[in-house]
């Protein structure tokens, strides 16, 4: 069934953010530090006060305790520091684009006009920006020892008997850059305050954790403030926390008795939108002479950067929880070490923590395969969980409900296929071609907590779905309703959905690859019981006018999983290297809508080739983002996409309704591990061990030529 | 990324067109399909005075065929290039290097005109253009002289235009006869910025060859074919920690252009 809902986004029918017409609307710029890390000196704004068409310039000072900083986000059994994003920078400034006063004017270009009046004394001061040597650099905030935010430990079984037992121990050092999520739509808010309410109109990936965080910072509950949620261009995981600019024209709102709006442009997203990844690692396997993994030790260097929003520390740990992968490892020692840098903060990128994972563990087994003188293939086959295991707890202490790694793996084999590819490369090496092959699995924790769905039949016979779960391109319009009508026997035409809106239904949204899982299910138990209520009354659903049902769906974690193959070849001339070919095997668990899931697999499939190809946010030695525009940052386009061939394995989850689990990141979490694994393969025999991402052309170039011809 | 107030005018005459460039109070730079200076105008790294737009000057848009040679006015977009069944016969170099220009949208836009007087490094015609031997036409209230590639391109971002010139045509004579041409270039996605590039003319023995991404201007070699690739990137005064893969990348797109040529 194709997406009903892009019948209105191909017309521009759309609403998004920018969209949105009030009357008396005034427009928001922001005066950004162009310096990494400075003492923040006097501000002085009367030229820009002055300026026809400003009305207001608001500094940290301004709004003072009326706007707290954004809560940060704990993780379990972990030490977190209080270190919030401010509103608006007070005292000092930590990364090069924070905020540090906010001009309201009649349009953008007159605020962006003021913006450049303002005047700021700005003291520099050294830049943090190693995350492994934080520790001896500046402290960057008062009371956070050794920049220190994140403090995360947790070992089971016994590790040291492990090595000590092993045949071999196999060691190496990553490190995995930062990226942008860069959505087409940025971030963006309106403010409007209406007697006791602010109402807030957010490009979020729900309003449920806007509201909650919103409510922290500005000191309002559900009864003084709403957040609605309109069409939203992407979001890929950067827009599931609330911009502390967001809370900034909340004040502004207050304080002039206008609504006010903050569409961010494209520069200011590069620079203050929360990065994803950025982890440096350090794993060591212990393995016997079989290639049967007996232990693994890590330590975790995530560059946190500046501040802590809410999901920051969720990636790192993440990473910590998922780094035995697929495997069945009987003792495990994890330690995250996330420091305070100079740079934005990082947050969920699609794969939030699991790409990370995925990367280092895969790569350790191929390292571990080509140590020992085994097949890779053969090391995953002996390590693998077991189908019979589940629900199997792993050494970190999550418990995958359910899988079938060996059927993913030989899936992914069939069709590929893998031994063609293996031909294929040892026939082109003989003509002194740089080609390789490669595999990698992954795990993607997904779900969990609770979501919320009200199901109504109308006295006309259709049927309203409220959800707590937000599209912002996943498709909600089409799976949800599918979900509904098969419940309901009904077409599934005859299913409105709604969503978006505080006011209107509590939930907890849409990140995690939670939608159809726990949204999905929860719009399946209220319509089920709305048919089961229509058999008892011996009539049709449709027969039900004004009947409702109502769920809050909860279940545990489920665990989604797979295996890629990629198939790569490395041009000798010129380092550039190619992707011929990229095999994706996803278990989901059971498929709602074939179509909308094979797309979600190419999407992710391209972010996760951007990442091994050019993707990269770099720092120059002052803290300044070198790639801060898309003239230096590049994403993949349709052009350099390789064929990609998408297969699904459905093991169901026994932990919801639907047996579903998570569809939504897959191929950007493995496609990387895939990918690497197959450029080591290329480059083994030049004496290469190992290469971080991205694989850019002067990167394998030099490699290749360092090997001499 | 607003751009800083300037003033605007959008003339209908060249010699508006001209007298508006003559003003020497003021700092004015001339609109055309924008896709460079608009940028920096929003990213407030251009910061003129006044904007003269030459879209509604009729009399500058065309591209056509004349004793032999292809004139491009400074109307011209890369799309009627690309477009073109006479540019595609009779200089298939340019129908080719047009093509990695930007994407559709950013052509159908930018002129051909104002890609060589912005005088980017990594913009492919100039370089397309510097092995056809192109004699550049210009004009101001002074009045109108010719130079030849060498003569306009000095440095990155930078011409021999003065304040009050306007590029108005390039004029494009036909290539030798019997030759083949070829374009070569590699960015790390389609239509980003070229990271290097070629663009070849190969007439029997003799072969010319202008490499883009070499240094701040197109830069031109003749020779024999064979040793062209060699002895082109020889020379280069190359920098950064890159420079040797750029050296490589360029000796590569070299050998493809030239091979093109002759192909």
């Amino acid at each position: 069934m194709p997406r009903r809902e892009d019948v209105r986004f191909l017309r521009g029918e759309a609403t998004y953010l920018d969209d949105i017409e009030l009357p008396d609307l005034l427009e928001a710029a922001f005066v950004r530090s162009p310096f990494a890390h400075a003492r923040l000196g006097a501000i002085d704004v009367e030229a820009a006060l002055a300026l026809p068409g400003v009305a207001a310039v608001f500094t940290g000072a301004d709004l003072g305790k009326r706007a707290r900083a954004l809560p940060a986000g704990a993780v379990d059994d972990g030490i977190v520091a209080d270190a919030g994003h401010p509103v608006l920078a007070r005292d000092r400034v930590r990364y090069a684009g924070e905020a540090v006063a906010l001009v309201v004017a009649e349009s953008r270009a007159v605020a962006e006009d003021a913006a450049e009046l303002v005047d700021v004394d700005y003291e520099p001061l050294q830049p943090v920006l190693d995350p492994r040597t934080a520790a001896g650099m500046p402290l960057l905030h008062d009371g956070v020892a050794d920049n220190r935010l994140v403090t995360w430990q947790r070992t089971h079984g016994d590790v040291e008997g492990a090595f000590a037992a092993a045949d071999r121990v196999v060691s190496q050092s990553f490190h995995i850059p930062r990226l942008v999520a860069a959505p087409i739509e940025t971030r963006g808010a309106i403010a409007r305050v209406e007697g006791d309410v602010l109402t807030v109109w957010c490009s979020a990936q729900d309003p449920h954790r806007p509201l909650a965080q919103l409510g922290v910072s500005l000191g309002r509950g559900p009864d003084s403030l709403r957040v609605v949620v309109p069409d939203v261009g992407g979001a890929f995981g950067s827009k599931g926390v609330v911009a502390p600019e967001v809370a900034a024209i909340a004040c502004a709102a207050e304080d002039l008795g206008r609504p006010v709006r903050w569409t961010e442009d494209r520069a200011e997203n590069f620079l203050a939108a929360y990065q994803g990844r950025g982890l440096d690692a350090d794993v060591e396997l212990a393995v016997s002479a079989e290639g049967r993994i007996l232990g693994l030790r890590a330590t975790l260097y995530p560059d946190l950067g500046a501040y802590l929003y809410a999901t920051t520390a969720v990636a790192p740990h993440t990473t910590a929880m998922l780094i035995t992968g697929a495997y069945d490892v009987a003792a495990a020692s994890v330690e995250v070490v996330g420091a305070a840098t100079t740079k934005v903060p990082t947050g969920p990128y699609r794969g939030a923590g699991r790409p990370e994972a995925a990367f280092l563990v895969e790569r350790m087994v191929d390292l571990a395969a080509r140590e020992l003188g085994l097949e890779p293939l053969d090391v995953r086959r002996r390590n693998f969980v077991r189908p019979d295991a589940f629900p199997y707890e792993t050494p970190m202490g999550w418990t995958y409900d359910s899988g079938d790694f060996e059927r993913c793996l030989d899936a992914v084999l069939e069709l590929a296929p893998l031994a063609r590819w293996q031909e294929l490369r040892d026939a082109a090496r003989v003509e002194g071609r740089v080609v390789g092959v490669g595999v990698g699995m992954y795990i993607e924790r997904a779900g969990g907590l609770w979501e919320s769905a009200v199901v109504r039949v109308e006295p006309d016979g259709r049927v309203v779905v409220r959800t707590g779960s937000s599209p912002h391109g996943q498709g909600h319009e089409t799976t949800f309703a599918q979900i509904a009508a098969d419940e309901l026997g009904v077409e599934p035409q005859a299913v409105e959905l709604r969503w978006g809106d505080s006011g209107e239904l509590p939930g907890v949204g849409t990140f995690a690859s939670r939608s159809v899982a726990m949204g999905g299910s929860a719009v399946a138990s209220a319509a089920r019981e709305l048919a089961e209520r229509a058999r008892d009354a011996g009539v049709s659903v449709t027969d039900l006018g004004g009947a409702e049902a109502e769920s809050r769906f909860s279940s545990g974690l489920v665990f989604a999983s797979g295996a890629y193959a990629a198939l790569v070849e490395i041009e000798r001339a010129t380092g550039r290297l190619l992707v011929l070919g990229l095999a994706a095997v996803d278990d989901s668990g059971r498929i709602v809508n074939p179509l909308l899931a094979e797309g979600q697999v190419l999407g992710a499939t391209v972010q996760g080739l951007g990442q091994c190809l050019v993707e990269e946010a770099v720092h120059d030695e002052e803290g300044q983002l070198r790639t801060a525009s898309f003239a230096d940052y590049s994403l993949l386009t349709a052009a350099e996409l390789p064929p990609v061939e998408s297969r699904f394995v459905e093991t169901p989850s026994p932990l919801n309704p639907l047996g579903a689990k998570g569809i939504g990141e897959g191929g950007a979490i493995a496609t990387p591990a895939a990918v690497a694994n197959a450029v080591a393969d290329a480059l083994a025999s030049f004496g290469v061990r190992h290469v971080d991402p991205p694989f850019t052309e002067a990167k394998l170039w030099s490699l290749l030529r360092e090997a001499g011809p | 990324m607003k751009p800083a107030p300037f003033a605007y005018d959008a003339p209908r005459q060249l010699g508006e067109v001209l007298e508006l460039l003559a003003r020497e109070d003021e700092d004015v730079k001339v609109l055309a399909g924008g896709q460079s200076l608009v940028p920096l105008l929003n990213f407030r790294l251009a910061r003129p005075d006044r904007l003269v737009d030459l879209n509604g000057v009729e009399s500058l848009a065309y591209l056509r065929v004349e004793d032999g040679a292809l004139r491009i006015g400074a109307l011209a977009r890369h799309a009627d290039l690309e477009r073109s069944a006479e540019v595609a016969s009779g200089w298939p170099l340019l129908a080719e290097a047009v093509r990695h220009v930007g994407h559709p949208q950013i052509r159908v836009r930018g002129t051909v005109c104002g890609s060589v007087a912005h005088a980017d490094p990594a913009a492919e015609l100039p370089v397309a253009l510097c092995v056809l031997d192109v004699r550049f036409h210009v004009r101001s209230v002074r009045g109108s002289r010719v130079l030849g590639a060498d003569e306009l391109f000095l440095g990155f971002l930078t011409t021999s235009l003065e304040p009050d010139e306007l590029l108005v045509e390039i004029e494009v004579p036909a290539p030798p006869a019997g030759s083949g041409t070829g374009f070569a270039e590699h960015a790390r996605t389609h239509g980003d910025f070229a990271l290097g590039g070629a663009a070849a003319l190969v007439a029997g023995e003799e072969a010319r060859l202008a490499l883009l991404g070499a240094g701040p201007v197109p830069v031109r070699f003749d020779g024999a074919p064979g040793d062209l690739p060699d002895a082109a990137v020889a020379d280069l005064s190359l920098t950064g920690p890159d420079a040797e893969w750029r050296r490589a990348l360029l000796r590569e797109l070299a050998r493809d252009a030239l091979e093109r040529a002759v192909a």
